[in-house]
């Protein structure tokens, strides 16, 4: 096999992962302490001696990567401080800008220097609708949303925007797949994908290999509450759209949806202060935070913010509600329609990642 | 005449120091805090790679020492405090009380009537003697010591009424010596590594899980299984031995350095397992193996043996299992993650300097930036085989002289 170090690649990876990973010495006790490593050509030990020597290419396209929930036990048992897990982080993230489809838009999201343009990009382009659409009607009793930014409107541009992610993602994942082929031939495959596919999900849904993590326990808990808090919120969303066509809108705060989308507020914003609580004040085992992790847990966390205040404006007829409005569509574009370019992604490449590790019969 | 040079220790390097200083005919005065000499080797049961016994060198030595009218020696003696400069230091010897007196022939008549039991510090606390004891059969000096912290002294006195010789005296106190000295060595070892602080390598959660200085007295004629290898669990020989090797050692969360005598110390257990039981199986997890010099030819010889296999990938985590001891670590030439089932567990501890408090310490305790002139000889500087330690301590014999 032809290898080509590439020296620019290992002085990237430590520059964001700020572990010295060319003091690894090849022990393995990473692999060991992992709870989620598997049987055969377990991580994150290969990772390591890969990092160390620039495999670019063998890295960014190693499904492994996608298989560690960061708990950091590697980095807290790790015998010259290496931090394999802070490693992992950064070589997800290069992942995800290899992966991006188109990659340009993975390289833009990860440079801090782009962040004005991704949230002023979105807001004019809402702002130019909105224009067009003529409907700036900033009523105030009541207030309505609906008059503001009609939802025939709302939803067939953002629909449309969001099939364009789709499409993003679909080309993502084709292009994973066949890393995911090439790095572990399913010659041994026993499981139909379909029934690894739901195993992934279940195992997912449950947190269950995500428990097992030892160092920061708090993570599991933490990720779990923003799963479930998502996942609630977005039957919620379906069911409001469904609502608005069908049924009575807005919904009264008394509806069972209403009281669901309210409980997962609560549910989001526990997870994320706790998240980002311990990457600013428990550093050492939260693990090292770059901008690609700020980035999408602030922004994702005032989208969780902006919820109730838009709530809050619409019964108490506030009319700086409209302001606010707009500011939380741009923060759902961020979230939603780059979802592939963001941290987000995470969600894509390890349902594929879990889902493949099965369906290849991998030990 | 000069004064005397002090050596602190009566290990293998304090004992070769004392004696390369007295025998180019310089007065020299040797501390030990046992009641014996030989420190850690005499512990040993064999030498690698020669596989010799350490007792048969130190019978040597010890004759060195007792024919030679320059070395004075004290056991079960400390060093309360040291002061002065360069080529002139003033040392307090504080001497244990001393309630058997050398008028002892080792007669063995006070164990037959001692009702107190201690732990045998001799083999790590896996047998127990009685409160008056004679540490090992080749003690130098050959005599009875009590426990002081085991014997209940004048309210048991049992001891007393049968000794013939007058040797034991329950009411002896402490005391000290004053002493001006010209160079100091210190040659205070090192002591294993607390296996305790070992927890994800499960010591202490099931009794088969050893470290290899406890593996040693197992191996040893004179130690607590008269040299059968069995298991502590159930007494039974263990068919599947696994040695995990950097138990602590190349870790910056315990010891950050190499111990350098653990994978030779090693490699010489395996040959042990298979000597003892020709059926058994010896596993050796390791990082690297780090046999130097000479003793490539003996990691050469192991790895002749069919039941030996060595295999690269630390052993980071001991699972115990319905009381089945497992194994875990990455087998990195193949790839795998290995989950092996033991008998035994043997957990490769490496070296710490013994505490010496009363100069400034240097790397991770050991005394290799001393000031003031002072020596240092052996594993107080730094790991070291026995080999190692004999010419550092003729080394610091030489350095000693010429102050």
């Amino acid at each position: 096999m032809e290898f080509t170090p590439d020296i620019g690649f290992i002085r990237k990876l430590k520059r964001n992962s700020k572990a010295p990973l060319k003091q690894c010495m090849q022990c393995g006790n990473c692999t060991v302490v992992c709870e989620l490593s598997p049987v055969e050509y377990p991580y994150p030990r290969k990772e390591m001696q890969w990092a160390a020597w620039g495999l670019k290419d063998k890295l960014v396209t190693d499904p492994d990567i996608w298989l560690c929930h960061q708990c950091g036990d590697c980095s807290t048992y790790c015998p010259r401080g290496v931090k394999p897990a802070d490693v992992l982080a950064s070589l997800r993230q290069e992942s995800i800008i290899h992966h991006a489809k188109p990659r340009w838009m993975g390289r833009l999201m990860s440079y801090p220097l782009f962040l004005p343009v991704a949230l002023i990009l979105p807001l004019a382009i809402i702002i130019l609708i909105l224009l067009l659409a003529g409907t700036l009607n900033t009523q105030v009793n009541p207030v309505n949303y609906g008059t503001f930014f009609p939802h025939a409107i709302l939803n067939s541009t953002f629909g449309s925007l969001f099939l364009l992610t789709v499409i993003g993602m679909i080309f993502s994942i084709r292009s994973f797949w066949k890393d995911l082929k090439k790095s572990y031939p399913p010659d041994k495959a026993q499981k139909s994908f379909f029934k690894s596919f739901l195993e992934a999900i279940r195992e997912i849904i449950t947190h269950r290999k995500f428990n097992k993590c030892q160092t920061v326990k708090y993570r599991t808990y933490a990720h779990f509450l923003v799963f479930w808090g998502f996942v609630i919120l977005l039957f919620v969303t379906l069911f409001a759209i469904l609502s608005v066509i069908f049924w009575e809108y807005p919904i009264p705060l008394w509806n069972p949806i209403k009281i669901a989308g309210n409980i997962a507020f609560l549910m989001l914003f526990t997870g994320t202060s706790i998240m980002i609580f311990e990457r600013i004040f428990n550093k050492e085992k939260a693990g090292n935070t770059v901008y690609f992790d700020w980035v999408f847990l602030i922004v994702f966390y005032l989208l969780i913010l902006t919820g109730p205040v838009l709530e809050i404006a619409r019964f108490t007829n506030w009319s700086g509600g409209y302001i606010w409005y707009i500011l939380h569509l741009v923060l759902v574009w961020f979230i939603i329609i780059f979802l592939p370019y963001t941290k987000f992604a995470h969600m894509i490449y390890r349902t594929i990642a879990v889902a493949y590790l099965r369906y290849s019969g991998r030990k | 005449m000069r004064n005397p040079i002090l050596v602190i220790g009566g290990g293998i390097s304090g004992i070769t120091t004392a004696i390369e200083i007295a025998e180019v005919g310089h007065e020299v005065v040797l501390v030990e805090k046992l009641p014996y000499l030989g420190g850690k080797v005499i512990k040993f049961h064999e030498y690698f790679p020669k596989l010799c016994p350490p007792y048969c060198g130190l019978e040597i030595n010890f004759k060195r020492i007792r024919e030679n009218p320059r070395i004075k020696y004290f056991t079960s003696s400390t060093i309360e405090k040291i002061s002065g400069d360069k080529g002139d230091y003033q040392a307090v010897i504080r001497h244990e009380a001393q309630m058997v007196n050398n008028n002892c022939t080792a007669c063995g008549a006070c164990v037959d009537v001692c009702p107190v039991e201690r732990e045998n510090e001799y083999n790590y606390g896996l047998d127990k003697t009685k409160a008056i004891y004679l540490p090992h059969e080749l003690a130098f000096p050959f005599k009875f010591t009590i426990d002081e912290n085991a014997c209940k002294k004048q309210a048991c006195s049992k001891c007393v009424e049968v000794c013939d010789y007058n040797a034991i005296h329950l009411n002896a106190i402490p005391a000290t010596t004053d002493l001006k000295v010209s160079s100091l060595v210190f040659a205070t070892g090192w002591e294993p590594y607390d296996a305790n602080k070992l927890e994800i390598l499960g010591f202490g959660k099931h009794p088969d899980i050893i470290t290899n200085v406890m593996f040693e007295r197992f191996t040893a004629p004179n130690g607590p299984t008269g040299g059968k290898l069995l298991r502590p669990s159930n007494g039974e020989t263990p068919q599947n031995v696994i040695f995990v090797q950097c138990a602590g050692s190349r870790d910056e969360n315990h010891l950050p350095y190499c111990s350098a005598v653990c994978c030779s110390a090693s490699l010489k257990h395996a040959l042990k397992v298979r000597e003892k039981n020709p059926e058994a199986k010896a596993r050796i997890f390791y990082i690297d193996l780090r046999v130097t010099g000479r003793n490539e030819d003996f990691l050469n010889k192991v790895k002749e043996d069919e039941g030996i296999e060595l295999i690269k990938g630390k052993a980071g985590k001991i699972e115990i299992e319905n009381n089945e001891i497992y194994v875990i670590a990455e087998d990195i030439a193949s790839g795998r993650r290995l989950k092996t089932k033991a008998d035994l567990v043997v957990l490769a501890t490496g070296i710490v300097p013994s505490a010496v408090e009363s100069i400034e310490n240097g790397t991770e305790g050991f005394l290799d930036q001393l000031q003031n002139g002072y020596i240092a000889s052996g594993c107080a500087k730094r790991p070291m085989d026995v080999s190692a330690s004999l010419k550092d301590a003729t080394a610091a014999a030489l350095k000693a002289i010429q102050l």
